[in-house]
């Protein structure tokens, strides 16, 4: 390290090791067809689950049992948190939450966390909800791998649900507060 | 000229040999549901289509807006059903895995020429950009 770094900052105590990606002009045109294409691999994860608990059936060779278990209603509502988290945190203006710029009182900056804060709860109670309803009703109960599966697809939606807001709320907020709009 | 007649008829081609894929997915096992596929490929540029109409502002120099982002979102949304749909179909044992690749070969086959085309007889953009 006898070369001096680009923009040393002698406060710093940890170097940075994430790379400076800047896609430009189309950075905020790809980050929302990527939150596009996680939203829609979330929706259509756990539909895989639920279509396959449908026809589900045992292996040929093995004595034709019903399936012990199904995809009922208890799976679907930690999608459906984290899809009305989701639309919340997408609905909220986003100069409102930061307020520093003078515009607006403080009630409508206080009212805007509070929605937002909202929002960021239901998406983490949605990822929360379905860790739940994977441990308590496919892992406790050693089911096969075949059953378990809809655990974990479930789990893999609401954290790609969660992604996709993620992304989305990045690639909107232009370019030269993007260091500004991580540190929220 | 000529490059851009043989460009419709290369591209033409594709998007033929692409929904003759998707109809011998169905044909051949006689399980008419990945017909969806094209469906959903065709659908796939209109959001974008309808939307990128209601942003555009000769005074806005920064790109981007509300309802552009929404069409773009839906699109993204739409092409990724369009891969999507005949994998959750084959993996639950509904359609063959087979007709599952074939109707996604045909699917991006057909998307890609739609892009393609846009792609290339664009017109009102190129002078700005």
């Amino acid at each position: 390290m006898s070369l001096p770094r680009h923009n040393y900052d002698p406060r710093r105590v940890c170097i940075n090791p994430f790379p400076n990606i800047s896609l430009g002009k189309h950075r905020r045109t790809v980050g929302i067809y990527l939150a596009g294409g996680l939203f829609a691999l979330a929706n259509w994860t756990f539909l895989d689950a639920a279509i396959l608990s449908a026809h589900a059936h045992p292996p040929f060779d093995d004595p034709q049992l019903p399936p012990p278990v199904h995809v009922t209603f208890v799976d679907w509502i930690p999608g459906i948190c984290s899809l009305l988290g989701m639309i919340i945190v997408n609905l909220i203006d986003k100069d409102r939450v930061r307020g520093e710029d003078g515009m607006g009182d403080a009630a409508a900056v206080w009212r805007a966390r509070l929605v937002l804060f909202i929002g960021f709860a239901l998406m983490a109670g949605g990822l929360a909800g379905s860790v739940t309803v994977l441990i308590l009703k496919y892992i406790i109960h050693h089911y096969q791998e075949q059953y378990t599966y809809y655990g974990y697809a479930n789990v893999s939606q609401n954290v790609a649900l969660m992604l996709s807001a993620i992304v989305l709320w990045i690639s909107q907020s232009s370019g030269g507060e993007y260091e500004y709009s991580l540190s929220i | 000229m000529a490059a851009g007649i043989k460009t419709v008829i290369l591209l033409s081609f594709v998007l033929a040999v692409g929904f003759l894929m998707i109809i011998l997915s169905c044909a051949l096992w006689s399980n008419w549901l990945p017909l969806l596929v094209a469906f959903t490929f065709v659908l796939a540029p209109l959001p974008n289509a309808i939307f990128s109409r209601c942003g555009s502002d000769d005074f806005s120099t920064e790109e981007g807006s509300g309802p552009v982002d929404l069409g773009r979102f839906i699109t993204s949304i739409i092409v990724v059903t369009g891969f999507a749909l005949p994998l959750v179909l084959a993996h639950s044992e509904v359609i063959a895995p087979t007709a599952c690749g074939m109707s996604i070969v045909g699917g991006s086959l057909v998307y890609g020429t739609i892009l393609a085309y846009t792609r290339t007889f664009r017109q009102d953009e190129s002078d700005f950009d």
